[in-house]
This record gives structure tokens, sequence and C-alpha cells, in this order.
């Protein structure tokens, strides 16, 4: 096995291989129905609500965490008094020497290990064989990418990124008998078989440990195959090798971790085998090294900490878009998907997390499965923080934003894309004579020569429709930058729709853009700019609606923090935040109109994409469904995977832009899928990254701002 | 005192897991139970199970293989079936909890072609809870304590669901009088 290549290299030949991305399509979609199942069913076992039981246990491992000195002493003191001998190792080099030295006492040059993620951050395999010892992984997954040099994808499921095909093609040369590449179990009984000799021969069995109980000093493991427990056992010494996140109080702590790790992990109820090492078989050796490698430094910080709740179930990847693009060697490094970007700061440096976290959709889909509520979207962000600081952002990216930053240099910049532009334009879309990875699978926009904030129809006099709770009441208008300079046609809509609520619209004309995109880059000294600008711009109104709901998050999340070393600023900030509503919010709620007030017009069938971030981070999955369906009336059909990000992600898509189009494609799939002629969004962004792939895919379906779907239904519009 | 819910709680979730659960009345009853699925070869007992249960051991005769204590795992490695006894059975989960601190009992558990686990009917609990509970109490009970589930599988290829990996492809559970 070899240490991961660099970035860029791994990037690219994961965009190049379909076979990977349709087969982690596939699982994806699988494991959600199942776990979804398996978590209902656990409810029932327990009689308890699954955030409950996810509470409980993040709340067992913060205990653990906050008390790491003292826990690792009462599980050292008890292991110990079992027969174990006990070994701290501060750095990946001294667990591994340790180790290498337990091998050379023990005469051996052969080590069986079961799967163990832990070991693979410390490359003890390479460690091991430059010492002259072989390390045999009995892990089905883990022995044949070992036979083929390559590494694991998945923290669960090592080999889910290689076929059949290959894997009887590996087989074959190791071997030496022919496979059928249909003939799975085959393939199987060939491991009981092939591996047997070397669990017999092994002077040394290496295992993980899934948690190690304090009280005991007992080590958890568990696996589906046996190959963990015959490592454990037939060898003279068995090696646990545990990160000491891993202890937690009790048995019974123990058990509420089985509950939910394997539900989470490969959707089964419990694995075949739940094992506890209780000190060593009569006449052999028990070792334990237990391994630090950043985790105090992880437990050390505030925005860190709760990341070593982590029970690596990989749940996190098996929702997460980017990583069903790319797989697990180009998002993440020795540890993948989402928590990878997180922890591979720390066992492995920030360098080695600087290219997966550039993938990162911020879409927010990790943290809603996570057993023990790890808050994995702000992590990434601080991540990403880090990296601009330490490492520095691309130097384009940070022209860019410092370019963006300026509402007049921006404006200036869009009005001479408009004339560039002017000769290509057809519609609401740029059709240039050229395409290129920017545009191929995404058809520009249209830039229109006036922005939204010079047309007179934004501030002209409309009336109320109809009273609601908003009549009368003092709206500033934030329009977005996207949508002010791209969209124009959202912005106008908004406003009649606030209007027809009974709303005094204001618009300011200094507003610009709420920082977003800097806040996304980790570029907080760009973010904090262009947010005192926006806190400046919208004081001392009654409510702030825009029709961004990306903008709105960014406002009621991330403003406070900005300014958490400015307390006079991070003031102004809770102020605001107070008053910010995203239009979909404000039309549900306040300024909602009466049931069948926009019934006419349009009978296309509707299907209804979610903002992924508003679904995932502040749970308002169905609002736009029922928003749409009360005052319209309109045939919305089932979008199967709605809450699943389109792609788009901010500045990901120019960054990344393969991966974009590899997520829109999974989205536009299910768009075609849905019979819908029309697809709402309620994200600007988004609808500009919808409407220019639809175009593209040549799907025969209008791509519609919620805003500019419901504003066309006016009387005064029709 | 078992209640009949609990065992078939016990009943369903083993099946979900691939194991068949069984009631029999005897030692001997098993014995023949084992005999039956071994067909013409041997039956491996825990040599554990083998001291306590007498009884087994006579209805079992000839038949009985035991591992060579000097090297349990090749001696005893794809007998035909494998007696173990277990300490609880829970019914949450449909495992059997084994507590085996002999490697020669750990060998005939791990290596069998076909498992057999016989747990005495007031033995069957309701929960993990309560195995955790029973763990507690008995201070982690041996040097090895498995909540075993089903037979052993892998769906490392292709996620395509695979029994019968290193440990029993066919796992019976046998509640006893």
């Amino acid at each position: 096995m070899s240490v991961p290549k660099p970035f860029a290299e791994r990037y690219e030949s994961a965009l190049e291989n379909e076979a990977l991305s349709e087969s982690l399509l596939a699982f994806q979609r699988s494991w959600r129905d199942t776990r979804d199942a398996q978590i209902v069913d656990l409810e029932g076992i327990a009689g308890m609500k699954a955030d409950a039981l996810r509470d409980g246990l993040a709340a067992m491992k913060d205990s653990v965490i906050a008390d790491l000195p003292a826990m690792v002493t009462q599980f050292r003191t008890a292991a110990e008094a079992a027969g174990a001998i006990v070994f701290e190792a501060a750095t990946a080099e001294e667990a591994n020497e340790y180790i290498a030295q337990l091998c050379r006492d023990q005469g051996t040059t052969t080590v069986v290990k079961g799967k163990s993620m832990v070991t693979e951050e410390l490359f003890l395999n390479e460690h091991l064989e430059a010492a002259g010892i072989k390390a045999i992984e009995t892990d089905l997954g883990e022995w044949l990418l070992q036979l083929d040099d390559d590494r694991p994808s998945h923290v669960v499921m090592p080999a889910i990124h290689r076929r059949r095909q290959e894997v009887a093609r590996i087989l074959e040369r190791e071997l030496g008998v022919p496979f059928d590449d249909d003939d799975i179990p085959a393939m199987v009984r060939s491991a009981r078989t092939a591996l047997r000799e070397h669990f017999l021969a092994a002077g040394v069995g290496i295992t993980g440990a899934n948690a190690l109980v304090a009280k005991t000093g007992s080590t958890l493991l568990v696996t589906n195959e046996g190959n963990g427990e015959f490592s454990a056992s037939a060898p003279p010494v068995h090696v646990v090798v545990a990160g000491i996140e891993k202890i937690v109080p009790t048995f019974g702590d123990a058990m509420k971790q089985v509950r939910l790790l394997a539900r989470s992990a490969t959707a089964q109820p419990i694995t075949t085998y739940t094992s506890f090492f209780t000190g060593p078989a009569p006449s052999h050796e028990m070792h334990i090294v237990l391994v630090d490698n950043g985790r105090r430094a992880m437990a050390g910080e505030e925005w860190s900490s709760a990341a070593l709740r982590c029970i690596k179930c990989g749940a996190c990847a098996n929702v997460c878009p980017a990583y069903q693009v790319v797989g697990g060697h180009a998002f993440g490094h020795v540890y993948t998907g989402p928590i990878g970007l997180v922890n591979t700061a720390f066992h492995h440096g920030i360098k080695a997390a600087a290219g997966p976290q550039s993938l990162c959709l911020s879409c927010g889909a990790c943290e809603t499965v996570c057993p023990v509520d790890i808050p994995l979207p702000e992590q990434i962000l601080q991540v990403r923080r880090r990296t601009a600081e330490e490492v520095g952002l691309p130097r384009s990216r940070r022209l860019g934003m410092r370019a963006y930053t300026s509402r007049r240099l921006f404006g200036l910049g869009t009005r001479l894309a408009a004339i560039a532009a002017l000769p290509f334009r057809r519609g609401r879309f740029t059709r240039a004579p050229f395409s290129g990875r920017f545009t191929s699978w995404r058809t520009p926009p249209a830039i229109p020569l006036r922005p939204a904030r010079s047309r007179a129809a934004l501030r002209a006099e409309s009336g109320a429709v109809a009273p609601t709770e908003a009549s009368g009441r003092h709206v500033t208008l934030f329009m977005q930058c996207v949508s002010d300079r791209l969209a124009p046609e959202v912005v106008l809509a908004t406003a009649d729709l606030l209007r027809a609520a009974g709303c005094e619209v204001d618009v300011p004309n200094d507003q610009h853009c709420c920082g977003l995109p800097a806040i996304d880059s980790g570029d907080d000294a760009n973010a904090r700019r262009m947010a005192r600008q926006t806190l400046e711009t919208l004081e001392g109104t009654d409510d702030i609606v825009t029709p961004a709901p990306s903008c709105a998050i960014a406002m009621l999340n991330d403003y406070e923090r900005l300014f958490e070393d400015e307390p006079v600023w991070q003031e102004r900030a809770r102020q605001l935040a107070g008053r910010v509503f995203d239009l979909t919010g404000y039309l549900a709620g306040p300024a909602r109109l009466p049931d069948g007030t926009l019934a006419r017009g349009d009978t296309r069938p509707v299907a209804i994409d979610h903002f992924c971030q508003g679904a995932n981070t502040i749970g308002r999955e169905d609002a736009l469904d029922s928003l749409v369906r009360g005052l319209t009336g309109a045939n919305v059909v089932q979008l199967e995977e709605a809450d699943v990000c389109c792609g788009f992600g901010g500045s990901t898509s120019i960054a990344a832009p393969g991966l974009s189009a590899g997520v829109l494609d999974r989205k536009l799939d299910r768009v075609a899928a849905s019979g819908g002629r029309v697809l709402l969004t309620d994200n600007p962004g988004c609808l500009l990254h919808l409407r220019g792939g639809a175009d593209a895919a040549r799907l025969d379906v209008e791509v519609l701002h919620v805003a500019e779907y419901l504003a066309a239904r006016l009387p005064d519009r029709e | 005192m078992t209640t009949s819910p609990v065992l078939e709680e016990l009943r369903a979730r083993a099946r979900d897991s691939q194991s068949e659960v069984h009631e029999l009345g005897t030692w001997a009853d098993v014995a023949r139970f084992a005999l039956e699925l071994a067909g013409s070869e041997d039956v491996a007992v825990t040599p554990t199970l083998a001291a306590a249960r007498p009884e087994l051991a006579t209805a079992l005769g000839e038949r009985m293989r035991q591992p060579d204590p000097e090297a349990p795992f090749a001696s005893i490695a794809d007998a035909a079936v494998g007696i173990a006894e277990g300490m609880l059975a829970v019914a949450e989960s449909g495992s059997v909890l084994l507590a085996h601190d002999e490697l020669a009992d750990r060998a005939v558990s791990m290596l069998s072609r076909i498992g057999v686990q016989v747990v005495p009917r007031d033995r069957i609990v309701a929960s993990l809870d309560d195995a955790a509970v029973w763990l507690d109490a008995n201070e982690g009970a041996a040097s090895l304590v498995s909540l075993v589930t089903g037979p052993s599988r892998t769906a490392d290829i292709e996620r395509s669901l695979t029994i019968g990996v290193q440990g029993p492809s066919d796992l019976h559970l046998v509640i006893l009088g």
C-alpha cells in the first residue's frame, strides 16, 4: 500500500471514473432508504426518538473528551489489572515503532490485521514493511486492496470503488486460478482458504477498536466477517491500536454506541460480531496502543473537539453529494468523506486537508445523519479558514474575492460583461459559439445591461392583493448580488409579491453582497468587509427580506461568529438576525396570502427543488411545497431527492466544475423523472445553475425562481 | 422467567439476521440435532461445554471432536458443526452472547462451518442494556465476550451480501428447556 497521491491527481482520475460515481450513487440511494428504516426501527426498540438517542450518545462522548487524561488513566489502570500491557503513543512514529519492536521480540515477520482505520492513519503497514515485517490485511475488502496496492476509499466499505471484474482479476493474479466475474461467493470463499495459513502462521495479530471501556479495560471490536476476532485470537500476541477518543465509561455506554453504529454504517441493526476483549487469552499477550497523534490538540480547541465524538460509521460520506461523484480517494485523505475534511487537518496536517475541503458544497447533508451530531459544515468552514490563513487561497480566488467586495467594481464588471456578451444573448441565456469546461454542461445566463436596482419597476406602486399580518410593515428588500445583476426579474417579482402582501418596500441602493462567497472560501477578512457594509445598509426598517435563502442563512448563522472579536459589530449582527427572512419564509409566515389567492395562469405540473442548506440547516424542507400548493393550487409532482444539493455550492461550481456537473446530473435525472414541466427553486444561485444545466441537457423544463412563478399569477400581471 | 413475546422477538430478529431459532428439550436433543446437521462428519464442541455438560458428550459419543490444546485453531478449523453454550440470548438484536476465555472454545465457535449456539430458556434477555448489566455484573466475564448475530458475512465486493467468510455460514440458535 502506498501513501495518497497528490490531491489534483486523485481528483482528476476520480472524475474520469464513471463507474465509480455510478456505483456510489446506487449505494447512497439504497443506504439512505435502509438506514432511515433502521433508525425508525430503533426508535421502537429504544422507546426514544432518534434525536434523543443521538444526543445521548454525543453527550456521553463529550463527557469523555472533556476529561480525557482521567479517562485514559482509568482505562489504562483497568486494562492493566486485566492483564493487558498499555502503551501511550503521542505520535504515529511512537506507535509504529512500538509495534515493530513487538514483532521483533516475537521473532515474527508475519502479522495479520483486522480492519483498522487508525493503523491506516499511522501508515503502520508501510512502517512494518520497512522493518521487514509483512502485515496482511484480513478484512476481505482491505485484503483485495492490499493485493492491488490500492487504498480504502470509505471508512466502512474500503473497496466500494472497485468492480467485481477487477476483483476477479486481482484474485486470479494472486491465487493462480480462474474466477468467474459473476461468482462473487467464490471470490469470498477464496479469502477464507487463502487467508487461513496467514492466520495460523502469524506471530502477532493487530486489530483496531470501536470503543474502549474505561471501567473494565475492555476493548470493543465489531466485524461482519469474523476476521477481527480470528486475528485477535490465533496469534500469540494481540495488539489493539486505538485512538484515545474511543474511550467510553461503561458497557452500558458502549451499547449506546453499538445501537447506532451499524445502523449508521452499513444500515444493519447490529454487526455479526460485537466483541469485547478484556485482557489476554490464557498463555497469550495483549497490548493496547493508545494513540494521540493530534487528538489532544483536537480536544483542546473549542471548534474541533466535537469531531472526536466520531464513531467512524461513514454516514456523512453516505449522504455527501460531492463524495458520490468523486469517491473517497479525492474527497478525503486517509480518512474520507466529510469527517475526513476535518480530522485530516489534525492527523496529517492542514496541507493534506487543503485539497479535498475545496470540494465541499456546504449543503449540510452530513450533519443531518451524524449519529453523534458533529457540526461538520461549521467545522469544514473552520478548516477552510485555517487553510486560507496557513496555505493561502489560490491567487485568482484571492484577487477575485477582493474585487467582489467592491459594489462599484462588481457593477462595472458585470456591465462590461453584459456588453461583451450582447451579441450572443438569446433569451435567458448567453449562447457563445464555443464551449469549454465551464459552459458545456451549463449554459451561461444572459447578462442584462441594467441590473434590478436601476429599473423603475422595482420601486413602482402596486396594490395589496389581500390583507396579511405584514400589511403596512416596512420591508427592506435585500436583492442579493447575483439576482440584482444576473436575474433582475427575480428581484422585481419579489418586490411585487411583498407589495401584494401589503408591505411598504424599500430597496437601499448601496447594498451589495452579504459576504457569503468569502465566508465559503474561508476568507474572513473580506467576509467581514462585506458583512459590515451589509449591516450598515440594512439597518432601520421593520423586516428584511431577500429572495436568496443562502444569504439569509449567512446573516443568521455566520455573522455573529464573524464578529466574535468585535462586540459592537456582533451586537449589530444579532439585531439584524432577528429581522431577516428569506422570501419563502416571509411569504409562508407574516406575509402569507389567503389560500387560492394566486390560483390562475400556468397549469403545467410543477417540481419543487428544496434549497439544500435550507432543508439541512434550518429544517424547512416542506415550506416551499405547501406555500406553492396553498397559494396556487398547482399540480405539484413528487421530486425524489429534492433535499439533495443541485451542485451549485456557491464558488464550488467555479472552482470544481467537473464535480459540480456530476452533482447537477443527479439532480436533473430526478427532475426529468418527476414529470414536472416547471422546476421551482427559491435560491438564485441554484436557479441559474439549474436553468443553465437543464438547457445544456435539453430538458423540456422551465426553471423558475418561486418569486417569478408566484408573481406571474398576481392579478395585475395576468 | 421468559415471556413468549420476548422469545417471539428473538425469533424474528434472529431470522432477520439469517440465523434460525429452535426449541429443544435436553442436551441429548441438541446432540441429535447437531449430528443431523453434520451428516457423516463429526461435531466439534467447545471444551468448556463438553466438561460442563457430560450428557452432551455422552450423546455425541465417538462423533464428538475436541480441539488439540496445542494447536486449537489449526486442529478444529472447518469442523462441520461446532456447538457452544451462550450465556445470554438478546431478543432486541437476535444475538447470542458467548463468553470464551479459552482459545480452544474460541476456535470451535469461530471456525466451524455450521454454528450451533445453545442458550437455556431462562437466559433470554430483552435488550442490549440487559446484556450490558450482565457484563457489568460479571466484570467483562471472559477474555473474549462476543455478541454473535447471524452467520458471518461480507458485502465488500460490489455491496453484494455474501454469507460465510471466516466464520460459520449457517447459524442455529437453540433455546433449551
